[in-house]
């Protein structure tokens, strides 16, 4: 398909500069100039069903080439800030960019955390191929299942019970050996031993009852000291046995723990042997698989039933379950990155971007009025997720984001992910908590946000150059040429079809073509704004449908348009409003001396409209200062200050090199309450003030913008179609006159993208577009006077403005002059 | 027609193995909807030891140290109040009524309980370490007691069954056959009652035993009593006892040899002589 609309340059007779159209001095522009059109009969195609959807992102080409290069790069450092206007379709384009790219890259590896068995505070990480961790936490689950069953059958074989009752009964003989020999001893001796609630105590023994104290001092001294002394020669047989019983007890509960490990060792070898079979490719998991094994061997007893339940809590609900399942947890695998149905690197989103969303949490579960945590509670972030792959953020909800631009600086600093809790970050709680074994992190990040966001990062913080050295500088418009129309009728395409909207017609692409111009605010370029587009497209669809029409043509988009105006106009009819009953006071017919309309433009939400303001001059007898009275009152910003302290310069570069400019000014926007910002008031802030100086008056049919240099020449301003359309709405309000119309910078022709009702008055004449190349060239227009030239000396030939003006400073000179001669007599008389 | 239980009454002292005593009897008290009473005894022997000027005691510990009387009060006082708190959460447990008293005197069964009662006791006194227990001295001293008397070794389990030893038929054999016939529906035990050796008074003796149970829904057999112990001790285990029922005129009934069966046995002792 070749499109076929034609540029302005082609359309129109270009008077100056390449390819820049310009109307004849001192005439109208005329009405072609005003708007450029999309004719539908240009577009080669009848519907936009007709068209493939575009292959690569609309007029982004610089901002594609720095992504694609940033990607390819792996070295540390090279993450993309992806800069632009709202609406530019950054994250659509760099998201399918990512997705494109993720599709032909390797499946990054999965990701678990598994007991420390020597340092449960301690959690270790271990990376598996893609789609093997899954398989290890259920082959985990399996095995503790299978050994719970067959542990407990290993403890209770004839084979395991027999050798645990001889290793008891060896032990139990040894000790009642040792004691039974030393009671049978003391019996021999009329001893007795007695167990005590703590220990065992000696006791003289007579007819098989204890010597009570009177029995015992009634014997005679000497079967007294007899006894004592036996007593205390069997006492320290029982000291020295007494001690050997912690020895015993020792040997024998290491000896029922090594035949513990050893039919435990046998009843799992096989099992273990299985699972290490599937892993034996991983050195990190088999090594996990020993440690697992170990630990069975040492705490065989959790696989067993307990002894008997706990007095007192075995009715509690849910207890024995929740202690069965505490005893197990160690053995789980958690699984933190799966990417077992991952096909490609992971392309990950996070619109929350804090420290927790991003690196992960530690959480913790109540357990018998407690909060405890261990590995199985370490839950993955967008980091985890995205590791191996893109992590595509939002630079400002990261930067407000509660400690995620500094989690995220410090893991791609590091090279690793970090899962800690806020509070240990901020060591802000003392309790101990998990220090997990940190992962290695493989990721660009791409963050998108607005161009002042970038540069201010760019300045201010060093970390921010080091991580993000590339920028994507997402472009607001692009050149608007036949192949760049067609580029976008093939993106209407798209979103018709992703939208399922209305059959779309060529002359609501047509209609769509010219918006786009008018959002970019120039005839000549296309805005990228994508959102903006996609919004009209399904407002139109709706307005379609809501008239029960089947197909969006060039109405329903026009009618889409008018609503989105008409939805936030309130503002701008309630100034129009008070422009026609004089609230506001608007000279749109007469003359004035010292007066002329200018015109600003005010932005609020999504609309921006034009409102004309009366800027008035006064002059008096002075040192040569123009004063800015909205400077004065800090109404002014310095944009507009700086354009009024031009004024100063063009009228001392044009009258001041032969006479002193004794004369003061001052410039005011009246009716102005609030804040004047920018200088495209200055042109008509320095007619105002020649009007004055020549005492000439002002036609107030029209009104002015455009800002002015200091040799008097007239710049390009913006807005320039607002601020037109709202000086027409003015004068529609007030009475039009066949008079009226604005005067525009020469150089701002290209961006008139007008209403069509202004283009139509234009075209019948009833309202006029007049484009200024110079001061002389505007105060001529308004004043319908000469300006004149100067001649070799200086001089303005007579009827001129200028001469007029000359002549006024002249007259000030000398009265400045007779003025400081009085001053200077009344002195010398004093 | 046999005297019936009209209470359970617990002995606990500072020495024995005091739980499956308090287990046992709650358990028995709820299936038969008796009264529990506990009794603490404070054995006047170790307050009359520690008496002596030359009174020690060795503890796993803290060695050799002096036994003061204070000391063994102090102790007393401690285990008495434990005591009664288990006895009081078993109470709980099975929604009882019950009661709880210290006495001071001998550590024997004898004093303890009416006519009416079931006595229950410790057959074990707490180890010495993880294996060595000292001989209970309420078994050395079982022979003067009148009432029944169960020595609780294991905690209570169902099933499984009990097994009298009754070598005379007396009144005293017919009140201990009808509680254990009652422990045996309570617990869901099977009874095996042996009687004498001689194979040919067997029949008369089982119909006594019919006779006397009639009316209580047991799986109940009648065997002649093995004469070796060995073999009694054999039989007892291949029946998977739960309790055994011993009739005081019986040999194995005798202190010395009730210690030993109590040693050897996994189970609980009843006894009444």
């Amino acid at each position: 398909l070749a499109a076929t609309e034609p540029s302005r340059s082609q359309r129109e007779p270009s008077s100056g500069g390449v390819g820049a159209p310009a109307g004849e001095p001192g005439r109208p522009l005329p009405a072609a100039l005003l708007y450029r059109r999309c004719d539908p009969a240009d577009l080669p195609f009848e519907m936009v069903s007709e068209l493939e959807e575009p292959s690569a992102p609309i007029g982004q080409d610089r901002a594609v080439d720095a992504v694609e290069f940033a990607v390819q790069i792996r070295h540390k450092g090279y993450n993309i800030y992806a800069l632009g206007p709202s609406g530019t379709g950054k994250h659509s384009i760099i998201e399918d960019l990512l997705r494109r790219r993720a599709e032909r890259a390797p499946t990054p590896p999965d990701w678990c955390y598994v007991n420390n068995f020597v340092d449960p505070a301690k959690p270790r990480n271990l990376r598996l191929p893609s789609g093997r961790a899954s398989g290890l936490r259920e082959a985990m689950r399996r095995l503790v299942g299978e050994l719970r069953a067959a542990l407990p059958a290993a403890f209770e074989r004839d084979d395991y019970r027999a050798r645990r009752e001889v290793l008891d009964q060896q032990f139990r003989a040894r000790s009642e050996q040792a004691f039974g020999e030393l009671q049978r001893r003391g019996e021999q001796r009329g001893i007795a031993m007695l167990r005590t609630p703590m220990g065992l105590a000696l006791a003289p023994r007579r007819d098989s009852k204890v010597l009570t104290p009177e029995m015992f001092e009634a014997l005679p001294e000497a079967e007294r000291e007899r006894i004592q002394h036996e007593l205390e020669e069997v006492q320290g047989e029982l000291e020295a046995v007494m001690q050997k019983v912690p020895q015993w007890e020792r040997e024998h509960r290491e000896a029922v723990r090594a035949l513990s490990r050893e039919t435990t060792g046998a009843a799992i070898a096989l099992m273990m042997n299985e699972l290490r079979t599937g892993y034996r490719d991983l050195p990190d998991v088999a090594l996990y698989l020993d440690a697992v094994e170990r630990d069975i061997k040492e705490n065989a007893d959790d696989f067993l039933p307990p002894a008997q339940p706990r007095e007192g809590l075995s009715s509690a609900p849910g207890f024995e379950d929740a202690i069965t399942e505490a005893r197990f947890r160690r053995y789980q695998v958690n699984v933190i990155v799966d990417n077992g149905e991952q096909r490609g690197a992971p392309v990950i989103y996070e619109d929350n971007p804090t420290h927790q969303t991003l690196v992960g949490r530690v959480e913790h579960i109540a357990r018998f009025g407690t909060l405890v945590t261990d590995f199985t509670l370490l839950t993955p972030g967008a980091l985890h997720r995205a590791n191996g792959g893109y992590l595509v953020l939002d630079a400002q909800r990261l930067l407000t984001g509660y400690f995620g631009w500094a989690s995220l600086k410090r893991a791609l600093n590091a090279g690793e992910i970090r899962l800690e809790s806020l509070e240990q970050l901020l060591s802000l709680a003392s309790t101990v908590s998990l220090q997990p074994e940190p992962i290695l992190l493989d990721v660009k990040v791409i963050m998108l946000g607005p161009p002042l966001l970038y540069y201010l990062l760019s300045t201010l913080d060093d970390d921010f150059k080091e991580l993000f050295k590339i920028a994507a500088d997402f472009d607001d418009r692009l050149e608007r040429t036949p192949e760049t129309t067609l580029i976008y009728a093939r993106f209407i395409a798209a979103v018709v079809r992703r939208k399922k909207l209305l059959p779309v017609d060529r002359s609501a692409v047509a209609r769509a073509i010219e918006h786009l111009s008018r959002v970019a605010g120039d005839a000549d370029r296309l805005s990228t704004g994508l959102r903006g587009i996609v919004d009209l497209l399904q407002e139109a669809d709706q307005v379609a449908a809501g008239s029960g029409k089947q197909m969006v043509t060039a109405a329903e988009v026009q009618g889409a348009i008018d609503a989105q105006f008409r939805r936030g106009d309130r503002v701008y009819r309630r100034l129009q409003e008070e422009i026609g009953r004089r609230t506001i006071r608007i000279e749109s017919h007469g003359e004035a001396i010292g007066q002329v309309n200018g015109l600003s433009v005010i932005s609020l939400g999504g609309l921006a409209f034009g409102h004309p303001s009366r800027i008035t001059a006064s002059i008096r007898l002075g040192r040569g200062e123009v004063v800015d009275i909205e400077r004065e009152v800090e109404l002014g910003g310095p944009l507009h200050s700086k354009g009024v302290l031009i004024l100063s310069g063009f009228l001392g570069g044009r009258f001041g090199k032969t006479r002193p400019l004794s004369l003061n000014a001052s410039l005011v926007f009246e009716q102005s309450y609030s804040g004047v910002e920018g200088d495209s008031a200055s042109a008509a802030e320095l007619f105002a003030l020649l009007s004055a100086l020549a005492d000439s008056p002002i036609n107030q049919s029209f009104a002015v913008t455009g800002s002015v240099d200091q040799h008097g020449r007239i710049q390009a301003i913006g807005g320039v179609n607002e601020k037109i359309e709202g000086f027409f709405d003015a004068c529609h309000i007030t009475g039009f006159t066949g008079q009226q119309g604005v005067l525009i910078p020469a150089s701002n022709i290209n961006h008139l993208m007008l209403r069509h009702d202004v283009v139509a008055a234009a075209a019948a004449e009833r309202f006029r577009i007049f484009p200024i190349e110079t001061v002389d060239h505007g105060l001529s227009l308004l004043t319908g006077l000469p300006a004149g030239e100067p001649d070799a000396e200086g001089n303005y030939p007579l009827g001129t403005l200028n001469h007029r003006i000359a002549a006024r400073l002249d007259a000030f000179a000398a009265k400045a002059a007779e003025l400081a001669r009085s001053v200077a007599a009344a002195e010398a008389r004093k | 027609m046999t005297q019936p239980v009209t209470r359970v009454v617990v002995s606990l002292d500072a020495v024995s193995e005091t739980a499956p005593a308090i287990d046992t009897a709650a358990r028995l008290a709820a299936h038969w909807h008796l009264p529990l009473h506990g009794v603490f005894v404070e054995d006047e022997e170790l307050i009359g030891l520690a008496g002596l000027p030359f009174a020690r005691q060795v503890t796993l510990a803290t060695g050799l140290g002096p036994l003061t009387k204070d000391h063994i009060e102090d102790h007393f006082r401690a285990f008495a109040e434990r005591s009664r708190r288990e006895l009081a959460a078993a109470a709980a447990r099975y929604d009882l009524q019950w009661s709880f008293e210290v006495v001071r005197g001998p550590l024997a069964t004898a004093a303890l309980g009416g006519e009416h009662d079931l006595v229950v006791a410790g057959a074990m006194t707490r180890p010495v370490g993880d294996h060595y227990r000292v001989a209970s001295r309420l078994l050395s001293r079982t022979a003067t007691t009148a009432r029944p008397l169960l020595l609780a070794k294991c905690r209570w389990e169902s099933g499984g069954s009990i097994f009298a030893l009754l070598r005379r038929r007396g009144p005293q054999s017919a009140r201990i056959l009808e509680i254990a016939a009652q422990i045996a529906v309570s617990a869901g035990s099977a009874l095996t009652v042996a009687g004498p050796s001689d194979p040919a008074s067997i029949d008369e003796f089982a119909a006594w035993v019919s006779g006397l149970l009639e009316g209580h829904s047991l799986s109940l057999q009648t065997e002649a009593a093995a004469s070796e112990p060995a073999a009694l001790l054999q039989r007892i285990i291949e029946l998977d006892c739960r309790l055994v029922v011993l009739e005081g005129s019986t040999d194995e009934a005798e202190p010395e040899e009730l210690r030993k069966l109590v040693g050897r046995l996994a189970c609980n002792v009843l006894l009444m002589r």
